[in-house]
């Protein structure tokens, strides 16, 4: 007789995969409802759901960030109905830059925190998107008349949400360890 | 079998570990986050200083775009004069746009969300409307009052 032995993942995986689905889940409810607000600017948000990639980075790490913004926009570009449209594409284009930006910062900046962290993101969350839309739509520099005012409105947004990060992040990090 | 108390005696898998903080220390950020911010507001503000002087030169007019192609150019009317209508022809259809004395506005685009549609008239020295999903842009340039001002969708 043959043992057919189950291989079952360990619980640390358990936990770890079971993290990274809530915070998935959070990051597509928080792209949601940005996309349901109004518009600032041209493709200006407040950044909620970059920072819940924020916090996949601090206490999960960059693979966990990475898989985490490509998953929320894909799965919140399929709801909100702009799944491979042009917007779609600048979403991606944003997340996946300022997932890559925050890496970097992260691993390479000495004396970082998460608000510097979130910063960078935020700023190269915009650069990306008017970056994707002068290259692949409208190819005009005209484009970025807007790009100023809205980087100093990303600045702002990015520190305070790597503050919120970076407090929660704290929280969580106190709760798992009592 | 997965209880609180497995939970507690497992491995920590935080990679970091950021101490507890109030939201106001939080909010301060580290000397390296300040350097940062204060590079980047430097730069930012150097990059508006250089679009500003691009683009206010002579009165204010909108350029029509259509992906790399300018299809138009219209002076902002006076008040009381004759509304401009201009159709642009883009990748889903045509984009409907009006410059009058309010400014330049698309009244009618054939993209999904209308947030084009939606932004109104825009009428300062370096604004812009955009339709992406239809590939028209109209922005506008000029000695005009300035201010930040732009809608997509």
């Amino acid at each position: 007789m043959q043992d057919t032995a189950i291989i079952r993942p360990s619980l640390p995986q358990l936990e770890s995969t079971a993290r990274w689905l809530a915070l998935l889940m959070l990051a597509i409810g928080l792209h949601i409802f940005e996309a349901s607000l109004p518009s600032l600017g041209p493709w200006f948000k407040p950044g909620l759901a970059n920072l819940v990639t924020l916090l996949a980075l601090a206490l999960m790490g960059p693979r966990a960030a990475l898989s985490l913004a490509i998953g929320r926009v894909i799965v919140g570009s399929f709801f909100i109905g702009t799944l491979f449209t042009p917007t779609f594409v600048m979403s991606m284009a944003g997340a996946l830059t300022a997932a890559t930006v925050m890496i970097a910062a992260w691993r390479w900046i000495p004396g970082i925190s998460l608000v510097g962290i979130s910063l960078l993101g935020a700023v190269a969350h915009m650069l990306a998107q008017f970056m994707s839309v002068e290259y692949l739509f409208i190819r005009q520099p005209a484009l970025f008349y807007a790009l100023p005012p809205l980087l100093l409105l990303s600045c702002i947004s990015g520190w305070i949400n790597g503050a919120l990060a970076g407090y929660i992040a704290g929280r969580l990090g106190h709760e798992k360890k009592q | 079998m997965f209880t609180a108390a497995t939970m507690c005696a497992m491995p920590s898998l935080t990679p970091y570990s950021p101490p507890r903080q109030s939201m106001r220390h939080a909010l301060k950020g580290t000397w390296t986050d300040r350097l940062l911010l204060l590079a980047s507001v430097i730069c930012i503000v150097g990059a508006w200083y250089l679009v500003q002087a691009a683009v206010a030169a002579g009165p204010v007019v909108a350029d029509i775009y259509h992906a790399d192609t300018l299809l138009a150019t219209y002076p902002l009317p006076q008040r009381g004069a004759v509304p401009i209508h201009f159709q642009a022809k883009g990748e889903l259809g045509i984009s409907e746009i009006v410059i009058d004395a309010q400014g330049a506005r698309i009244v009618s685009s054939p993209c999904a969300t209308q947030r084009c549609v939606l932004s109104g008239a825009h009428k300062h020295a370096g604004d812009m409307v955009a339709c992406v999903p239809n590939r028209i842009l109209v922005a506008l340039r000029g000695r005009g009052e300035t201010a930040f001002d732009a809608v997509v969708e």
